[in-house]
Protein backbone atom coordinates (compact mmCIF):
# COMPACT_ATOMS: atom_id res chain seq x y z
CA UNK A 1 0.00 0.00 0.00
CA UNK A 2 1.34 3.46 -0.87
CA UNK A 3 1.68 5.69 2.23
CA UNK A 4 -0.30 8.92 2.26
CA UNK A 5 1.64 12.19 2.20
CA UNK A 6 1.53 14.62 5.13
CA UNK A 7 -0.31 17.97 5.16
CA UNK A 8 2.83 20.07 4.80
CA UNK A 9 4.04 18.17 1.72
CA UNK A 10 0.59 18.30 0.18
CA UNK A 11 0.33 22.09 0.73
CA UNK A 12 3.79 22.61 -0.77
CA UNK A 13 2.89 20.51 -3.78
CA UNK A 14 -0.37 22.42 -4.19
CA UNK A 15 1.46 25.76 -4.11
CA UNK A 16 4.05 24.49 -6.59
CA UNK A 17 1.35 23.09 -8.85
CA UNK A 18 -0.51 26.41 -9.06
CA UNK A 19 1.01 28.07 -12.11
CA UNK A 20 1.74 31.80 -12.23
CA UNK A 21 -0.74 33.17 -14.76
CA UNK A 22 0.97 35.54 -17.16
CA UNK A 23 -0.71 38.95 -17.39
CA UNK A 24 -0.93 38.79 -21.22
CA UNK A 25 -2.82 42.08 -21.54
CA UNK A 26 -5.24 41.39 -18.67
CA UNK A 27 -4.26 44.51 -16.71
CA UNK A 28 -4.59 46.67 -19.83
CA UNK A 29 -8.10 45.29 -20.46
CA UNK A 30 -9.14 46.07 -16.87
CA UNK A 31 -7.66 49.58 -17.03
CA UNK A 32 -9.48 50.32 -20.30
CA UNK A 33 -12.79 49.57 -18.52
CA UNK A 34 -12.20 51.95 -15.62
CA UNK A 35 -14.26 55.14 -15.51
CA UNK A 36 -12.39 58.23 -16.73
CA UNK A 37 -10.18 60.01 -14.21
CA UNK A 38 -11.60 62.97 -12.36
CA UNK A 39 -10.24 66.14 -13.92
CA UNK A 40 -10.28 67.99 -10.61
CA UNK A 41 -6.81 69.52 -10.04
CA UNK A 42 -4.78 67.78 -7.34
CA UNK A 43 -4.18 70.98 -5.39
CA UNK A 44 -7.87 72.00 -5.28
CA UNK A 45 -8.63 70.01 -2.14
CA UNK A 46 -5.58 71.46 -0.37
CA UNK A 47 -6.53 75.01 -1.41
CA UNK A 48 -10.11 74.56 -0.17
CA UNK A 49 -8.94 73.09 3.15
CA UNK A 50 -6.35 75.83 3.67
CA UNK A 51 -8.85 78.58 2.76
CA UNK A 52 -11.47 77.23 5.17
CA UNK A 53 -8.85 76.93 7.93
CA UNK A 54 -7.73 80.54 7.46
CA UNK A 55 -11.33 81.76 7.34
CA UNK A 56 -12.25 79.79 10.47
CA UNK A 57 -9.18 81.06 12.32
CA UNK A 58 -9.90 84.68 11.34
CA UNK A 59 -13.52 84.34 12.48
CA UNK A 60 -12.47 82.78 15.78
CA UNK A 61 -9.90 85.56 16.29
CA UNK A 62 -12.44 88.34 15.70
CA UNK A 63 -15.29 86.73 17.65
CA UNK A 64 -13.10 85.95 20.67
CA UNK A 65 -12.15 89.57 21.28
CA UNK A 66 -9.05 89.49 19.06
CA UNK A 67 -7.64 86.44 20.79
CA UNK A 68 -7.49 87.96 24.25
CA UNK A 69 -8.14 84.56 25.82
CA UNK A 70 -4.89 83.27 24.32
CA UNK A 71 -2.86 86.08 25.94
CA UNK A 72 -4.64 85.51 29.24
CA UNK A 73 -4.03 81.77 29.02
CA UNK A 74 -0.30 82.23 28.38
CA UNK A 75 0.00 84.70 31.27
CA UNK A 76 -1.82 82.29 33.56
CA UNK A 77 0.40 79.39 32.42
CA UNK A 78 3.56 81.46 33.09
CA UNK A 79 2.45 81.86 36.72
CA UNK A 80 2.44 78.08 37.23
CA UNK A 81 5.36 76.61 39.23
CA UNK A 82 8.03 75.00 37.05
CA UNK A 83 7.40 71.43 38.30
CA UNK A 84 3.69 71.73 37.46
CA UNK A 85 4.52 72.95 33.96
CA UNK A 86 6.86 69.98 33.49
CA UNK A 87 4.16 67.54 34.68
CA UNK A 88 1.65 69.22 32.37
CA UNK A 89 3.96 68.98 29.33
CA UNK A 90 4.92 65.38 30.16
CA UNK A 91 1.25 64.42 30.59
CA UNK A 92 0.33 65.99 27.25
CA UNK A 93 3.19 64.15 25.54
CA UNK A 94 2.11 60.88 27.12
CA UNK A 95 -1.50 61.35 25.99
CA UNK A 96 -0.58 62.24 22.41
CA UNK A 97 2.00 59.40 22.21
CA UNK A 98 -0.49 56.87 23.62
CA UNK A 99 -3.18 57.95 21.16
CA UNK A 100 -0.68 57.70 18.27
CA UNK A 101 0.32 54.14 19.29
CA UNK A 102 -3.32 53.01 19.60
CA UNK A 103 -4.16 54.57 16.22
CA UNK A 104 -1.12 52.94 14.58
CA UNK A 105 -2.05 49.50 15.98
CA UNK A 106 -5.66 49.84 14.81
CA UNK A 107 -4.55 50.81 11.31
CA UNK A 108 -1.91 48.06 10.90
CA UNK A 109 -3.46 44.58 10.59
CA UNK A 110 -0.14 42.75 11.13
CA UNK A 111 0.58 44.57 14.40
CA UNK A 112 -3.06 44.26 15.50
CA UNK A 113 -2.97 40.50 14.94
CA UNK A 114 0.29 40.23 16.87
CA UNK A 115 -1.19 42.20 19.74
CA UNK A 116 -4.27 39.96 19.72
CA UNK A 117 -2.65 36.54 19.47
CA UNK A 118 0.87 36.71 20.78
CA UNK A 119 0.67 38.92 23.88
CA UNK B 1 11.39 49.76 -3.66
CA UNK B 2 7.92 48.48 -4.64
CA UNK B 3 5.02 50.09 -2.84
CA UNK B 4 2.86 48.06 -0.46
CA UNK B 5 -0.80 47.36 -1.22
CA UNK B 6 -1.84 49.87 1.45
CA UNK B 7 0.28 52.62 -0.15
CA UNK B 8 -1.08 51.85 -3.61
CA UNK B 9 -4.67 51.88 -2.32
CA UNK B 10 -4.01 55.23 -0.63
CA UNK B 11 -2.72 56.68 -3.92
CA UNK B 12 -5.81 55.52 -5.77
CA UNK B 13 -8.11 56.98 -3.12
CA UNK B 14 -6.33 60.32 -2.73
CA UNK B 15 -5.20 61.07 -6.30
CA UNK B 16 -7.38 58.66 -8.32
CA UNK B 17 -3.99 57.34 -9.49
CA UNK B 18 -4.68 54.85 -12.29
CA UNK B 19 -1.03 53.76 -12.40
CA UNK B 20 -1.27 52.70 -8.76
CA UNK B 21 -4.44 50.71 -9.47
CA UNK B 22 -2.77 49.07 -12.48
CA UNK B 23 0.05 48.01 -10.15
CA UNK B 24 -2.51 46.45 -7.78
CA UNK B 25 -4.10 44.57 -10.68
CA UNK B 26 -0.71 43.32 -11.91
CA UNK B 27 0.24 42.18 -8.38
CA UNK B 28 -2.95 40.19 -7.79
CA UNK B 29 -4.21 39.15 -11.22
CA UNK B 30 -2.54 35.73 -11.15
CA UNK B 31 -4.01 34.58 -7.82
CA UNK B 32 -7.47 36.02 -8.52
CA UNK B 33 -7.62 34.47 -11.99
CA UNK B 34 -6.23 31.22 -10.56
CA UNK B 35 -8.96 31.10 -7.90
CA UNK B 36 -11.67 31.80 -10.48
CA UNK B 37 -10.29 29.16 -12.84
CA UNK B 38 -10.60 26.64 -10.03
CA UNK B 39 -14.14 27.78 -9.29
CA UNK B 40 -15.26 27.70 -12.93
CA UNK B 41 -13.73 24.29 -13.62
CA UNK B 42 -10.87 25.69 -15.71
CA UNK B 43 -13.11 27.75 -18.01
CA UNK B 44 -10.37 30.27 -18.78
CA UNK B 45 -12.49 32.79 -20.70
CA UNK B 46 -15.25 32.84 -18.08
CA UNK B 47 -12.71 33.04 -15.26
CA UNK B 48 -11.03 36.04 -16.92
CA UNK B 49 -14.39 37.79 -17.43
CA UNK B 50 -15.20 37.29 -13.75
CA UNK B 51 -11.69 38.44 -12.77
CA UNK B 52 -12.17 41.60 -14.83
CA UNK B 53 -15.51 42.21 -13.09
CA UNK B 54 -13.77 41.60 -9.75
CA UNK B 55 -11.17 44.32 -10.33
CA UNK B 56 -13.75 46.78 -11.66
CA UNK B 57 -15.87 46.27 -8.54
CA UNK B 58 -12.77 46.62 -6.39
CA UNK B 59 -12.01 49.97 -8.02
CA UNK B 60 -15.57 51.25 -7.58
CA UNK B 61 -15.76 50.12 -3.95
CA UNK B 62 -12.20 50.84 -2.90
CA UNK B 63 -13.39 53.32 -0.26
CA UNK B 64 -15.08 50.46 1.57
CA UNK B 65 -11.70 48.72 1.99
CA UNK B 66 -10.76 49.76 5.51
CA UNK B 67 -7.46 47.93 5.77
CA UNK B 68 -8.70 45.58 8.49
CA UNK B 69 -7.96 42.54 6.32
CA UNK B 70 -5.25 42.03 3.71
CA UNK B 71 -6.05 43.57 0.33
CA UNK B 72 -5.80 40.11 -1.28
CA UNK B 73 -8.39 38.72 1.17
CA UNK B 74 -10.74 41.57 0.28
CA UNK B 75 -10.22 40.87 -3.43
CA UNK B 76 -10.86 37.13 -3.02
CA UNK B 77 -14.16 37.96 -1.33
CA UNK B 78 -15.23 40.12 -4.27
CA UNK B 79 -14.10 37.40 -6.71
CA UNK B 80 -16.04 34.75 -4.82
CA UNK B 81 -19.16 36.95 -4.79
CA UNK B 82 -18.81 37.51 -8.57
CA UNK B 83 -18.64 33.75 -9.06
CA UNK B 84 -21.63 33.14 -6.77
CA UNK B 85 -23.73 35.67 -8.70
CA UNK B 86 -22.71 34.05 -11.99
CA UNK B 87 -23.56 30.56 -10.64
CA UNK B 88 -26.94 31.77 -9.39
CA UNK B 89 -27.79 33.31 -12.79
CA UNK B 90 -26.63 30.18 -14.55
CA UNK B 91 -28.92 28.03 -12.40
CA UNK B 92 -31.83 30.39 -13.10
CA UNK B 93 -31.23 30.39 -16.86
CA UNK B 94 -30.38 26.75 -17.46
CA UNK B 95 -32.11 25.18 -14.50
CA UNK B 96 -28.98 23.47 -13.22
CA UNK B 97 -29.28 22.44 -9.59
CA UNK B 98 -26.62 21.79 -6.95
CA UNK B 99 -26.83 18.02 -7.43
CA UNK B 100 -26.12 18.39 -11.13
CA UNK B 101 -23.11 20.59 -10.35
CA UNK B 102 -21.90 17.91 -7.95
CA UNK B 103 -22.39 15.18 -10.58
CA UNK B 104 -20.28 17.24 -13.00
CA UNK B 105 -17.45 16.82 -10.51
CA UNK B 106 -18.08 13.16 -9.78
CA UNK B 107 -14.72 11.32 -9.97
CA UNK B 108 -16.48 8.26 -11.40
CA UNK B 109 -17.41 10.15 -14.59
CA UNK B 110 -13.88 11.39 -15.33
CA UNK B 111 -11.57 9.55 -17.69
CA UNK B 112 -8.86 7.88 -15.55
CA UNK B 113 -6.29 8.71 -18.21
CA UNK B 114 -6.66 12.39 -17.33
CA UNK B 115 -5.80 11.84 -13.69
CA UNK B 116 -2.17 12.77 -13.99
CA UNK B 117 -1.48 15.71 -11.77
CA UNK B 118 -2.49 17.44 -8.62
CA UNK B 119 -4.49 20.15 -10.31
CA UNK B 120 -6.64 17.53 -11.93
CA UNK B 121 -7.13 15.86 -8.55
CA UNK B 122 -8.28 19.27 -7.33
CA UNK B 123 -10.88 19.47 -10.05
CA UNK B 124 -12.44 16.30 -8.67
CA UNK B 125 -13.21 17.87 -5.33
CA UNK B 126 -16.67 19.33 -4.64
CA UNK B 127 -16.61 23.07 -5.19
CA UNK B 128 -16.79 24.09 -1.51
CA UNK B 129 -13.84 21.87 -0.59
CA UNK B 130 -11.86 22.96 -3.67
CA UNK B 131 -12.41 26.62 -2.85
CA UNK B 132 -11.31 26.15 0.76
CA UNK B 133 -8.19 24.26 -0.39
CA UNK B 134 -7.29 26.93 -2.97
CA UNK B 135 -7.68 29.76 -0.46
CA UNK B 136 -6.02 28.12 2.55
CA UNK B 137 -3.43 25.73 1.08
CA UNK B 138 -2.51 27.41 -2.21
CA UNK B 139 -2.98 31.10 -1.44
CA UNK B 140 -1.94 30.93 2.20
CA UNK B 141 -5.04 32.43 3.82
CA UNK B 142 -5.73 31.55 7.43
CA UNK B 143 -8.95 29.68 8.24
CA UNK B 144 -10.34 32.92 9.72
CA UNK B 145 -9.57 34.87 6.53
CA UNK B 146 -11.12 32.14 4.34
CA UNK B 147 -14.17 32.18 6.58
CA UNK B 148 -14.55 35.93 5.91
CA UNK B 149 -14.01 35.49 2.16
CA UNK B 150 -16.55 32.68 1.83
CA UNK B 151 -18.93 34.12 4.44
CA UNK B 152 -19.30 30.76 6.17
CA UNK B 153 -18.55 29.67 9.76
CA UNK B 154 -14.94 29.03 10.74
CA UNK B 155 -15.73 25.40 11.64
CA UNK B 156 -17.13 24.77 8.15
CA UNK B 157 -13.92 26.10 6.56
CA UNK B 158 -11.82 23.82 8.77
CA UNK B 159 -14.00 20.83 7.90
CA UNK B 160 -13.85 21.58 4.16
CA UNK B 161 -10.05 21.94 4.24
CA UNK B 162 -9.70 18.74 6.25
CA UNK B 163 -11.99 16.73 3.97
CA UNK B 164 -10.44 18.20 0.82
CA UNK B 165 -6.94 17.35 2.01
CA UNK B 166 -7.95 13.80 2.90
CA UNK B 167 -9.57 13.26 -0.51
CA UNK B 168 -6.53 14.67 -2.32
CA UNK B 169 -4.21 12.44 -0.32
CA UNK B 170 -6.32 9.36 -1.01
CA UNK B 171 -6.55 10.19 -4.73
CA UNK B 172 -2.83 10.83 -5.03
CA UNK B 173 -1.98 7.70 -3.07
CA UNK B 174 -4.28 5.63 -5.26
CA UNK B 175 -2.75 7.03 -8.46
CA UNK B 176 0.77 6.46 -7.15
CA UNK B 177 -0.12 2.86 -6.33
CA UNK B 178 -1.65 2.23 -9.76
Amino acid sequence: MTPMIDDETLDRQLRDAAPYIDDAGFTARVMSQLPARQREPRYLRAVVLLGLTILGSALAYVLSGRGRFVTEGVVELSNFPLWLLLVFVFGCGLLVGGAAVIFAIRKTPEVRDLARFRF
Amino acid sequence: MPLSDAELVARVLVDDDHHAFAELVRNHQSTVRGLLRQLTGSDVALADDLAQETFLRAYKNLRSFRGEARFSTWLYRIAYNCFREYARKRRELVGIDEEQLEREQDPQTVDPALRQDLMHAMSLLPIHERTAIVLCCQNGLSHEEASRVLDIPLGTVKTNVLRGREKLKRTLAAWAAA
